[in-house]
């Protein structure tokens, strides 16, 4: 049998030792990281977990939008299709309906006019639901593009908006916050100035004058030379609109974090600030960090949508799930799928990053009330 | 010098048009329509208000409307309000088909008396006659009006630049234009060209020299619009929003031989609507009583089957074109822009703006008795593509441009797609409507390709060839030349044929001449003459429904039932 340790001995190990003995024998108490408490609370959030593999199942069908377009669709998510017809159980059906002002038996076009003559609408396709061998699975736009090969190369882009500018203004954030919570005085009067004036203007308005502005000439300053087609557009403008979003609230942390003790502790043992901002504070507000970066992905991924349907944000051909939605704007009576499914993509994407965002945050830190609110 | 719109007037029995046409000596278009199948209107008769009046009539407007000042605005929602507001000193009948394209004295006493070999045009003001501010019309108000559209940096002015003393003072703002003359004691105004101009009265007839009083300021008077000699002033605009208006009191229709109707709407409510399902559904509903939007394709059958008595189809004298910049790279290569005529095929892009439409491959559209068809490129896509090839330039990259308004976005997408077909790495620039045209009309912006309408000014093929394809009227900034179009056999043969006072087969027969010429150097890739629709709801009575060959429906000779 082990000798008990002295008082001032005691360490954790002696803790399970005691335990160990009073058990009679028991399990051995470890020495958990808070990362790993986290993940273990996370585990036995089936809710979040489940909203997780939603997201996941998101981007692997988006991922693998090339091989549907290839393989199945046999189509690309620009190709026009206006004069093709597709066997649709055996039949074939136009992809765009001859309409205009026609003869109503000949249905040759009418010049002009007479009592033969009449209107008819000219309609895409709608969804075949994979009874058209795989082609127009969820019907097609007033281009005759397959909507869900649209759909698929649209998330792509989305996503990719998404989670880049969530990167870019986290990071940014991230950086900004420790500068003004660490050093204080002047350096947090300028940066807090630079929060205000992001704060007077909503951010979506904020975006479409800079997407609108950008989607002109494009971005050629700084050594940046980005074109007005690019998707960077966009995601450089919903990152750079959203920093106060962020930086704000963890500038807060910061400055309540820097008169921690053991922030003094490191100062007066000479550290760096540098050392102090990566090494001590950065590390405390990792959790923060993290489900903001959750929770803004799917905040950012509605902003492009918003852009994009405006024309602010991604530039056709291009397509995006907020594109896509405008482009079926006008079919909404006749076709409404073409609005719907991206819509519905949204939903699911952003609900999934939601869900697991609050299950992050609630198993990071439960007392927290991390929001992106504008 | 341009004018484009998102659409136009008239539709045409061709033959009854062009012999019309040719008999009133000018090259034009004509209209008939008709409503849902059941109802054709080819009446040329002018209309008269004779207790017909109403209080208000409702339209449901686009945002096409540039400007609301007659100096400035260029397009047909602009032009469509101000024809009842602003009258030149002469004018077009207020009439069905063909008929509308006859030019008639509006201010002027009689049409102009021409000597002088054709450069000197004297006109004789109509006496009595008051802007609705009360004021006299004077003689020397058309002098300053015609310098206000210099000071304004008008896009009118480019008609104006024959006269004698015009290109110096559009030059300098200062002095005077000599050309003109007015006497404000005897109303006699004459006009002195450098070389006689077959297509001057129709200049004239253009809102841009329609007098406004000499006090008018030298800047866009849009909201706070200038006193009006027409049936109508304007009360109020608010861009984007709504314009009011309403009977100008100083207006006497007696005074004008009956080439001016007074107008059935006591008043006119312009709602500027954003989007084409809402001013439906607010006609539909009773909301306004005349839809100006074009009907959605997909909606076309349920529309005809329900309120086919209150649809009108029409075709205006116009056409839409991919225009290649001759200047830029790949374009300044001939195989490439043959290449892409061959490309596109003109039938998918019909049915793209909802089957609406006829193919086209040429400048003029087929209500001008100068129209001959052509028929140079078939839809050949492995042709195209060989031509790419043989031209060198495959792989390049390439930008189409275009607008954001209506369908017309559809057929960027469509050539783009087209374009990297045949070889191309194109990506599509759509910019908003409101700055397209001046952005694609700088040279600084070197827009290589991309979509472009033209809806004539005037019924005059030098309104296609000489505003369009000139190369002598290529500008720095403003340019209706998108093309960069510059070939001097072309140049000479306008320029020769603008002296012609009139025009006969002989004439027509060149002007065909040079649309081949054209067709042969495929600056363009026309594809389309469009047709259009008006949809009014119940309570409006279509008998008097005018659909003019320049102004398309006549706001002011529309009956309440």
């Amino acid at each position: 049998m082990a000798q008990p340790a002295t008082e001032s001995e005691f360490t954790l190990d002696t803790a399970a030792q005691l335990a160990r003995e009073e058990g009679g024998g028991g399990r051995e108490i470890r020495g958990r990281s808070p990362w790993y408490l986290a993940w273990r609370r996370l585990r036995r959030n089936t809710v979040a977990l489940l909203a997780l593999l939603v997201f996941f199942l998101i981007v692997a069908a988006c991922l693998l939008a090339p091989v549907f377009a290839n393989h199945v669709a046999h189509t690309g998510p620009n190709a026009n299709h206006v004069l093709e017809r597709v066997n649709v159980d055996g039949q074939p059906t136009p992809v765009l309906s001859q309409g205009g002002y026609l003869n109503k038996k000949t249905l040759q076009p009418c010049s002009t006019g007479g009592s033969d003559c009449k209107l008819f609408s000219s309609i895409p396709i709608g969804p075949t639901w994979f009874s058209g061998g795989g082609r127009f699975v969820l019907g097609a736009d007033s281009n005759g593009r397959d909507v869900a090969v649209r759909l698929l190369y649209g998330g792509r882009v989305s996503l990719f908006v998404g989670v880049i500018s969530s990167a870019i203004c986290v990071t940014l954030a991230i950086v900004l916050a420790l500068l003004a919570g660490y050093f204080g005085g002047w350096v947090d009067f300028i940066i807090t100035r630079f929060f205000d004036l992001f704060f007077a203007f909503p951010a979506v308005l904020l975006g479409i004058a800079l997407g609108s502005a950008l989607a002109i000439n494009g971005f050629h300053h700084f050594g940046l030379n980005i074109g007005s087609g690019s998707i960077w557009i966009p995601t450089l403008v919903i990152s750079y609109v959203l920093i106060p979003y962020v930086g704000r609230p963890l500038r807060g942390q910061v400055l309540s974090l820097r008169e921690k003790e053991f922030v003094e502790a490191a100062i007066s043992q000479g550290a760096s600030p540098l050392r102090i901002m990566y090494s001590d504070l950065l590390p405390n507000v990792a959790s923060s960090v993290l489900v903001f970066f959750t929770l803004i992905i799917a905040n950012n991924i509605v902003l492009e949508a918003a852009l994009s349907f405006l024309g602010a944000g991604v530039q056709p051909p291009t397509a995006s799930w907020g594109t896509l939605i405008s482009d079926g704007q006008t079919l909404i009576v006749t076709r409404p799928w073409l609005s719907l499914a991206p819509g519905i993509a949204i939903v699911l994407t952003v609900l999934a990053l939601n869900v697991f965002g609050d299950g992050l945050r609630d198993a990071l830190d439960p007392r927290a009330k991390v929001r992106v609110e504008h | 010098m341009t004018r484009r719109r998102a659409r136009l007037v008239t539709t045409a029995a061709l033959a009854a048009a062009a012999l019309a046409l040719v008999a009133a000596g000018c090259g034009g278009s004509s209209k008939s329509s008709s409503g849902g199948g059941n109802e054709t209107t080819t009446s040329g008769g002018t209309s008269s208000s004779g207790g017909k009046t109403f209080a208000n009539f409702r339209i449901a407007y686009d945002q096409g409307i540039d400007f609301l000042d007659p100096g400035l605005s260029y397009t047909v929602e602009g032009w469509g309000i101000m024809w009842n507001v602003y009258l030149p000193l002469l004018g077009y009948k207020h009439a069905n088909g063909p008929d509308g394209a006859t030019l008639v004295p509006y201010l002027a006493q009689d049409m102009p008396t021409v000597t002088n070999g054709g450069k000197t045009y004297e006109f004789t003001l109509r006496k009595g006659i008051k802007y609705s501010d009360g004021t006299e019309v004077k003689a020397s108000d058309f002098k300053s009006t015609i310098e206000r559209d210099f000071k304004v940096d008008s896009p009118g002015v480019g008609f104006f630049g024959n006269i004698v003393g015009a290109d110096e003072y559009g030059k300098t703002k200062k002095g005077d234009i000599s050309g003109i003359t007015a006497d404000d004691a005897t109303g006699k105004i004459t006009i002195n060209l450098n070389a006689p101009q077959g297509d001057f009265e129709y200049i004239l007839a253009t809102t841009f020299a329609a007098p406004v009083p000499p006090s008018t300021p030298d800047k866009d008077q849009s909201t706070t619009p200038a006193p009006s000699t027409g049936p109508y002033m304007i009360k109020s605009y608010k861009p984007n929003k709504q314009a009011i208006v309403v009977r100008n009191p100083n207006f006497d229709a007696s005074k004008f031989d009956g080439n001016v109707p007074a107008g059935n709407p006591d008043k006119m409510t312009i709602d500027i609507i954003g989007d084409d399902s809402v001013a439906l559904q607010r006609v539909i509903s009773g909301q306004d009583d005349y839809d100006f939007h074009q009907i959605p394709p997909d909606r076309l059958s349920s529309v005809q089957q329900k309120y086919a008595d209150q649809i009108k189809v029409y075709t205006p004298a116009n056409t839409y074109y991919f225009f290649m910049n001759v200047r830029v790279p790949p374009f300044d290569n001939l195989k490439v822009r043959q290449a892409v005529n061959y490309a596109i095929n003109r039938e998918a892009l019909i049915r793209v703006y909802g089957g609406l439409g006829q193919p086209t491959e040429q400048v003029l559209p087929p209500t001008y008795p100068q129209y001959k068809k052509i028929s140079m490129y078939p839809y050949d896509l492995a042709k195209a593509k060989q031509l790419v090839e043989q031209s060198g330039d495959k792989g390049m990259e390439v930008t189409v441009w275009n607008h954001d308004r209506g369908s017309d976005p559809k057929a960027t997408a469509y050539l783009t797609d087209v374009l990297n077909k045949i070889g191309f790495k194109a990506k599509e620039k759509i910019v908003n409507s409101a700055v397209y045209w001046t952005t694609v009309g700088n040279q600084a912006t070197k827009a290589q390709i991309g979509f472009a309408d033209w809806f004539q000014d005037y019924p005059h093929p030098l309104d296609w060839f000489d505003v369009l394809l000139n190369g002598n009227r290529i500008t720095q900034t403003h340019n209706n030349n998108y093309s960069n179009f510059d070939d001097s056999a072309v140049n000479a043969k306008i320029e020769a044929l603008k002296k012609e006072p009139s025009l006969n087969s002989k004439v027509n027969g060149e002007w065909a001449q040079v649309d081949k010429m054209v067709a042969e150097q495929a600056p363009w890739a026309a594809f389309m003459n469009r047709q259009f629709t008006d949809f009014f709801n119940s309570d409006m009575d279509l008998s008097c429904y005018i659909n003019h060959v320049l102004y398309q429906f006549d706001f002011a000779t529309i009956c309440h039932k």
